[in-house]
């Protein structure tokens, strides 16, 4: 049968939380629901509406495989995990931007240039290996990747990498770590996704939430918040 | 465990199917290729492995990336073959050159991509399918909507719906819009994978307003009934597109008035393999599984590729992917009989007789007493015959 229950896929964390808050905008039932809990699934019978709380990186999974109709997930997520989704709306928060990064020193000796850069050192540590390997194949630029899980800024100041790729919002971390921005890729917000057949299928079903969404996000949404 | 087991491995994306699932899955294929047949279409069958030209004549499935590619000792490059269009295609323009067109072919194939593994997404899987090849127009594309649904059914789906697009109406809406080269392909892009952030952000860098812009919003989200058939039309009537949309309309009419249409629906945002694909498509989808269970379209462009230009449409069904709809594999075990006594000749004898009568008969030349037999017929579900 068709079913009438709605399953909505969100991130743990910071962006699950201004999540929940566009899903309260936009009328959806959100009482009780914590993305950092133990409880994992938060359902509302009445309203026929489920939440799975998920790690972020699962998000696209979870929509992908149909276990959710819909996700909520980070632009930088999603373009990193290649899932075959669609993507509805454009929530506009969790900015973020997906940058090059590379020590202070070294990127003036280049002379500002990344092919100058690039001429003597080739390796990009990062926790984005798609999104890395995207960026410098269409730029012919040939590297070796080396990904990391975390704290990506460490790599280039023990010289396990000469360029870093990862994800900053306020670029303090960068700062601090004596790295600078040495070329912008995309800039990331949160997105709705929609599992390929659940949209086609029970359409009628998820449009007004989609709309509800969509309204939300136009009026402000959550208000400006960035990822960490 | 000690050693690597490998010998007990078989690769990603690859799975053996045990008894009851192979029994489920030979009764599906010949269940589909007995009704394809009853519809006049006719079986054909091609070798598992083709030179890599075939399935890069355009084919959907033709993509490198996804090909399982050999050599051969002439260093030519040979592929598994990854769909059955392709060689079906090569079949019809050099062996059934001289045939009466339209030519109605099926078929039920195992065919092979490298894909990453998922539910519902395996790198070897089986189809069964058909084309309808020399036959254009909305009674071709009425027949084959018809037969895929009707198909579904056969199959045991009941609760399933087909959506159907017309990749001619995106491809004249997209040549009025009068972009650069370059624009219509992100376009293409955007609505071929329902990236509608991505598209929004393409209407504004081209400065796309007014109906151009509620045009192209249209081609992705458009989807319903009737209504949403008129909605286009009103929409469309003065594009490129307006020709391409009266015959999906009469199309839509025929099927509604035969019948069908609680199972179908518009969406002029399925695209499927945009390029290759020249007029009506479609693809079933079943609740629960992510994937779509069939899928299939108008194709005028590939015979030509072959050197014998004809329209042609076609479908094909994944039947693992069926299987798992109707939510089968653990089929109920096996009904016959046990044949047990000392007398193997006997034994064999009676099996024989039993056999003819057209039920399953396992011999049991080990039991030394009927107390043995019985325990070993009841353990197998199967009734005992014990010859004295």
């Amino acid at each position: 049968m068709v079913t009438d229950l709605l399953t909505l896929a969100l991130p743990k964390g910071k962006l699950g939380e201004d999540a929940l808050q566009l899903l309260q905008q936009a009328g959806l039932p959100v009482d009780g629901v914590a993305t950092e809990a133990r409880q994992l699934v938060f359902a509302f019978p009445a309203d026929r509406v489920r939440y799975l709380i998920c790690r972020p990186t699962d998000v696209p999974t979870y929509v992908e495989h149909g276990a959710a109709d819909l996700g909520i997930v980070g632009k930088d997520t999603l373009a990193e995990a290649g899932a075959d989704v669609f993507e509805l709306v454009d929530l506009g928060f969790g900015y973020c931007r997906f940058v090059v990064a590379a020590p202070r020193q070294r990127w003036e000796e280049a002379g500002r240039s990344l092919e100058t850069l690039l001429a003597g050192s080739r390796r990009v540590a990062t926790k984005f290996p798609r999104v890395a390997a995207a960026f410098f194949q269409e730029r012919g630029l040939p590297v070796e990747i080396i990904k990391l899980h975390g704290n990506i800024e460490l790599a280039p100041l023990v010289g396990l990498a000469d360029l870093i790729v990862d994800i900053v919002s306020t670029g303090r971390t960068l700062k601090e770590n004596d790295l600078v921005e040495v070329v912008p890729i995309f800039p990331s917000t949160a997105r709705l996704i929609a599992n390929r057949v659940s949209y086609r299928i029970n359409y009628q079903r998820l449009r007004p939430v989609i709309e509800a969404l969509k309204r939300a996000a136009a009026q402000g949404g959550a208000g400006i918040a960035t990822c960490s | 465990m000690t050693g690597s087991w490998n010998n007990l491995q078989v690769p990603a994306g690859v799975r053996d199917l045990l008894p009851a699932e192979a029994a489920a899955l030979r009764e599906l294929e010949q269940e589909l290729v007995a009704f394809f047949q009853s519809w006049g279409y006719q079986e054909v069958l091609t070798p598992t492995f083709e030179f890599v030209e075939t399935f890069q004549a355009g084919s959907p499935a033709g993509d490198e990336g996804r090909l399982y590619k050999f050599i051969d000792r002439q260093g030519r490059i040979l592929t598994l073959r990854p769909e059955m269009t392709a060689p079906i295609a090569r079949l019809v323009a050099t062996s059934l050159r001289r045939e009466a067109l339209p030519l109605r072919l099926c078929y039920s194939a195992r065919v092979f991509r490298y894909e990453e593994p998922q539910a519902g997404r395996l790198r070897e899987f089986h189809q069964a399918g058909v084309e309808l090849i020399g036959a254009g127009g909305v009674a071709a594309d009425g027949e084959i909507i018809a037969l895929a649904v009707e198909t579904l059914l056969q199959a045991g789906l009941q609760d399933f719906r087909l959506g159907i697009g017309q990749v001619a109406v995106t491809k004249g809406v997209l040549h009025d819009l009068g972009l650069p080269q370059e624009a219509v392909a992100r376009i293409k892009v955007a609505l071929a994978g329902k990236d509608l952030v991505g598209l929004e952000r393409l209407v504004d860098e081209y400065n796309l307003t007014g109906s151009k812009r509620r045009q192209l919003e249209l081609l992705a989200t458009l989807h319903g009934g009737k209504e949403a058939l008129e909605e286009a039309r009103a929409n469309f009537i003065q594009t490129g597109a307006a020709a391409a949309l009266a015959g999906l309309e009469r199309v839509w009419q025929a099927l509604a008035a035969y019948g069908l249409e609680k199972w179908l629906f518009i969406d002029l945002g399925i695209l499927r393999d945009f390029d290759y694909y020249t007029g009506i498509v479609f693809e079933g989808y079943v609740p629960g599984l992510g994937v779509p269970v069939c899928g299939g379209g108008r194709y005028d462009g590939l015979l030509g590729q072959f050197g014998y230009p004809c329209p042609a449409t076609g479908f094909a069904l994944g039947l693992e992917r069926v299987l798992m709809a109707r939510g089968e594999g653990q089929g109920a075990g096996q009904d016959g009989y046990l044949v047990a006594g000392r007398d193997l000749a006997a034994v064999l004898r009676r099996a024989q007789e039993l056999r003819r009568r057209g039920v399953t008969v396992i011999i049991d030349g080990e039991s030394q007493n009927r107390q043995e037999a019985a325990a070993r017929a009841a353990a197998r579900g199967l009734a005992l015959v014990w010859v004295d």
